[in-house]
Order: C-alpha cells, then structure tokens, then sequence
C-alpha cells in the first residue's frame, strides 16, 4: 500500500486541478466536470486516511460523497437544460444579466 | 434507539414525514391552497414537537446516534428555521400564485431545505454536518430557479450552484485533511496531539473549512456570489436564503469553534479577524454605491454577518453565556429584519413579471402605501442600528460582547461600519417620503396574508426595540439551561 502521504498529495493535486477547471472554463458542462474532479478528490482523500486508521469511516464518507455529488449534478444538469433552452448557450460569459 | 431518542428527534421525524406526504399529495391533486396547508400544517406541527423534545433534553444537550447534538441553544434555532419557513411559506402563495401555473413542488423543496438546516445547525460530527449542509444547499438551488421561464433566476441558480459546490468541496477536502491528522470526525475529539508530525494538514483542513463556511456566510473576500444570487433569486426565496441558510450556518459555527477550540490556533484567529474587519468595512461600503434594493440588501447582510463574527471571535476571551445570548439574540433580530425587508421588496412587485427592485420605484412610497413604508422605515432603521428597534439591541450585544473579550480593532470595524451604514439606509427613507412622480403606477392589490405577515414582523421589530425584556429573558433562561 502507498504511504498514505503520497495519496493525500495526489488528492490535493487532483483538487487543484478541478478548481483550476472551474476556474478558467467557460462551458457550464466542463464546470461541472471539474467540480466532480474536486468531489472525487475529496472522496480519495477520506478512502486513504480511513486506510491509515484503519476504520470504516473513510469508505463510509466516501459513499456519502457520491450521494452528494449525484444528486448535485442531477439538479444541475436541469438547471443546465434549463439555460440552454432559454439562453441557446452554455457560456457561462454570455449568460450576464445580473450586474450593478 | 430509545423511546427518549425518538421524542429528541421527534420535530425532524415530523418535518421529513409531512414532506412526504406533501410529495405523494402534490402526484395526487395539484391545489395550491392544499399543498399551502399542509406545508403550514408540517411547519407547525414540527414547532410543536419541540415542546416534546425540551422535555427529554438534559442540561448539557442531548446526543443523539453520535451525530447530532440537541440542546434549548438548536432548539431556540429550529425554532426561528420553522417560523422563518411559516414566514416564507406565507409569501410565496401570492407570489407564485400569480406568476407560475404550476407552484407545489417549491413547498416541498421549502420543508427539504428547513429539514436540512435542522440537521446542520444541530451537527456535532462531519457526516451529518455536510449531509445537512448539502440537503439545504441542493435544496436552494432548486428553489432559487423555481421561476424558470425567466432568466435571472436561472442565471442566479447556476452561480449559486457553482459557487456552493466549490464551498462543498473545500470544506470535504479540509474534513478529509483533519480526519486524516487526527483519526476523528466529531468536533469533540478533533484536537491534535503535539507530538503527531500532521500539524500541516491538520491546519490546512481547518483553514479549507473556514474558507467553505467563509463561503456559505457570504463573508468578504468570498462575498461575489452574493449580490447577484440575491438579485436574481425571487424576492420570497432570497429572504430564506439570507436568513435561515446563514442561521443554520452560524449555529453551526459557533458549535464547531467551541468544541474544536480552532480559534486557539493563531494563524486561523487572525484570518477570522481579517475576514470579520473586511466584511464589515467593504460590505457597508458597496452598498453605498447600489441602485437596486435587493442587491443593497444583498451587502448589507455581508456586514451584518461580519457584525456577528465579532461575537463568534470572542468565544475564548469573553463569558461563554455572553457569547451565546449575544448570537441569538443577534440571529434572532436578523431573521425579523431581514424577512420583513424582503417581504416588503416582494409585496410592492406582485403582479410584475420581474421584481420591484430599483430605488426609484420606492419613491413617494409614503404617499402611496404608508404601511408598507412605515414597515420599511422601521426595517432600514433596524439594518442601520438605530435605537427604539430591535437592531439597536442585537447591536449593542455584539459591542458589549466586543469590549469584554477586549477585541478592540473589531470595535473599530463596527463603528466605522455601521457609521457607513446609516448613510445609505437613511437614503432608502429619504426615498421614501420624496414626492411621488406623476405618472407613477398605483401600487398592485396584495394579498392579505403576506400583509399580515409584514406587519406582525414590524410591529416585533419595534417592540421588541422598545421593550426588549421579555426576549432576553427568554434568551438567557435557554443559554442557561443548556449548560453555558
């Protein structure tokens, strides 16, 4: 088994690069995307440190977080049908009402 | 699971059960005034549970699977989420009524998010307090997009969305952090031993959290979200979100802060401080800048949520029942304040597509409806902390709590902010007795119990002001009973 190190770095790596997507992504789908990158990264975490203790939470955590993450994405992609009918984009530049 | 167990968990039992039967009766007939009832049924029944529940709650709280912590402190809470949810519930019949055809499913959605709130304000352990967090939060998408033929509120939903999955995410990342440093997931027992070489990620965690719920309470720098969720969500659903979202928050909060003792690290107590300073000065400041009343009100909670950071800061330094009474009381008078406020905002745009937002519209408002504007005047005065309402008394808590836990620089904020605030709550009045345009539309016929709500929200807001005795008394015998 890894050090358990090592797999929290990769979860921080994989965390970051799901923010990044946020980020700099534009199309309301790869946002979505990259915010299922950050939740999975979440959830790798808590599986390696329940590995170290040697405990069942890590795992039941884990299926906690992709409850979590479905429901989140079914209410978005509705939300996301919703836009592309009334807005005809997923750019999220583009749909900007809401200013001062 | 004991027989006391079940009559602790007795309102939540009530609350999740009533949104079933609402579910099943929605698929059966679509009524709107039935699915109004039995929500207000639902909500009422579950106010009433609690009595049962205070019955079986020992002083120190009530554990209940490990998971959830009961004490009079969340029972004041679920208390004020109820009756902000009855409040809620009242406003939106009119509102939807006029606009949508098909209205039932928000009331479900109302009970899901007042469920969820429940559960995070009484969470003593991570898995139910991102459970809960995510039932509010999944729950308030949906509602803040419920008008979906229209556009702002599809915009709103989606920022908010993003946004507050991005919370979500650091806030698990940090809870994964600390369980991994420290072997734990209830706040009790998550403090790290000297020895363990984990101190970076054990710090790392608590800081992720702190950004997660810096997030989810709107607070500068993490506030972008707020102005325009607020702007686009309707009228009805962003009073909930202001006020029973950011309650379930802060009990949640104060809770973490005092059984985790993470205010004790230096570096997380300074970044507090930076954050608190920062919302209420920048908050107050945008808001001098705004045309549009839901978005001055949308800064005016970012400062009033700083306000009450000054209290949470002090938890080490001052007396804990001082802390205490100070966040009810102030989450008490922001719940009133701030529903009334959007019910006024609400009340004055019915039967308009969009909500009646811009400052120009409250002109000569006065002449037009001297209700609704005295309930309003009364509202900005309680926003600025004005004396003879209840913002003058929640606000002089929090100063009090800040000079005896010596939080100086934090006084300053309050002064320099809350200076800035009068300013601009004062022009809302000014707005209001100017004279009226000609030309100007007579104000829509409004339904009756929306207007009952408002004024009964006014009429508290001023004597409570006045005469504030009964509610600190009431404050204090529940702090005391729980054991501060």
């Amino acid at each position: 088994m890894p050090p358990t190190e090592h797999v929290l770095v990769l979860a921080l790596m994989l965390f970051c690069v799901g923010a990044v997507g946020v980020l700099v992504r534009r199309n309301i789908i790869f946002i979505l995307l990259s915010l299922e990158f950050m939740m999975n990264a979440c959830a790798m975490a808590f599986i390696a440190a329940g590995a170290k203790w040697g405990q069942p939470d890590g795992q039941v955590m884990f299926m906690l977080i992709l409850a979590i993450a479905a429901s989140e994405v079914a209410v978005a992609l509705g939300i996301v049908i919703q836009m592309a009918r009334r807005f005809r984009t997923l750019d999220v530049d583009s749909v900007s009402e809401l200013r001062e | 699971m004991t027989l006391a167990d079940l009559w602790v968990s007795f309102p939540l039992v009530v609350l999740v059960g009533g949104t079933l039967i609402l579910m099943i009766g929605v698929s059966i007939v679509r009524t709107h005034k039935l699915a109004l009832g039995l929500t207000l049924l639902t909500l009422v029944l579950s106010l009433a549970a609690h009595d049962l529940a205070l019955e079986n709650i020992p002083a120190g709280g009530y554990e209940l699977f490990g998971l959830l912590n009961v004490s009079g402190v969340q029972v004041f809470f679920n208390a004020l989420f109820l009756l902000g949810a009855i409040v809620t519930a009242l406003f939106a019949y009119p509102y939807f009524n006029e606009r949508l055809e098909r209205c039932e499913e928000f009331y479900i959605l109302l009970l899901t998010a007042t469920a969820g709130a429940m559960v995070v304000a009484a969470a003593t352990h991570f898995a139910s307090f991102i459970l809960g967090l995510e039932i509010l939060s999944i729950s308030l998408y949906a509602m803040i997009a419920y008008p979906r033929q229209s556009h702002q509120p599809l915009e709103a939903a989606a920022k908010y969305l993003v946004l507050s999955a991005v919370a979500s995410s650091a806030i698990l990342m940090g809870m994964a952090l600390i369980y991994a440093a420290s072997g734990t997931m209830a706040f009790a027992e998550l403090t790290l031993s000297p020895e363990s070489g984990e101190r970076s990620y054990f710090l790392l965690g608590q800081a992720l959290i702190c950004v997660g719920i810096a997030f989810k309470l709107s607070l500068v720098p993490f506030h972008m979200w707020t102005p325009d969720v607020y702007q686009g969500a309707p009228a009805v659903v962003t009073g909930y979100v202001a006020t029973v979202s950011k309650g379930a928050v802060i009990a949640l909060l104060i809770r973490y802060v005092q059984a985790t003792d993470v205010l004790s690290y230096d570096g997380v107590f300074y970044a507090v401080v930076f954050v608190a300073v920062a919302s209420m000065i920048v908050g107050n400041l945008l808001a001098l800048l705004q045309t549009n009343v839901k978005r001055l009100l949308a800064y005016s909670s970012i400062a009033h949520l700083g306000y009450l950071l000054i209290a949470v800061l002090v938890v080490n330094s001052a007396r804990p029942e001082l802390v205490m009474e100070t966040i009810l009381l102030y989450v008490a008078a922001y719940f009133m304040i701030t529903l009334a406020a959007f019910g006024i905002v609400n009340l004055t745009s019915e039967h308009e597509t969009e909500d009646n937002e811009q400052l120009e519209a409250y002109t000569g408002l006065f002449w037009r409806n001297p209700l609704l504007a005295s309930i309003l005047t009364a509202v900005a005065l309680a926003l600025a902390g004005i004396p003879l309402t209840v913002g003058f008394i929640a606000k002089f808590y929090v100063f009090a709590a800040g000079v005896e836990g010596a939080a100086w620089a934090l006084i300053w904020a309050l002064l320099i902010g809350s200076a800035i605030g009068v300013f601009y709550y004062l022009r809302l009045i000014y707005t209001m007795v100017k004279e009226v345009q000609p030309g100007a539309t007579a104000l829509p016929r409004i339904g009756t119990q929306s207007v009952v709500a408002v004024t009964v929200l006014g009429i508290l807001i001023v004597v409570l002001g006045v005469y504030p005795t009964p509610m600190i008394d009431m404050i204090r015998s529940i702090v005391q009973a729980s054991g501060f």
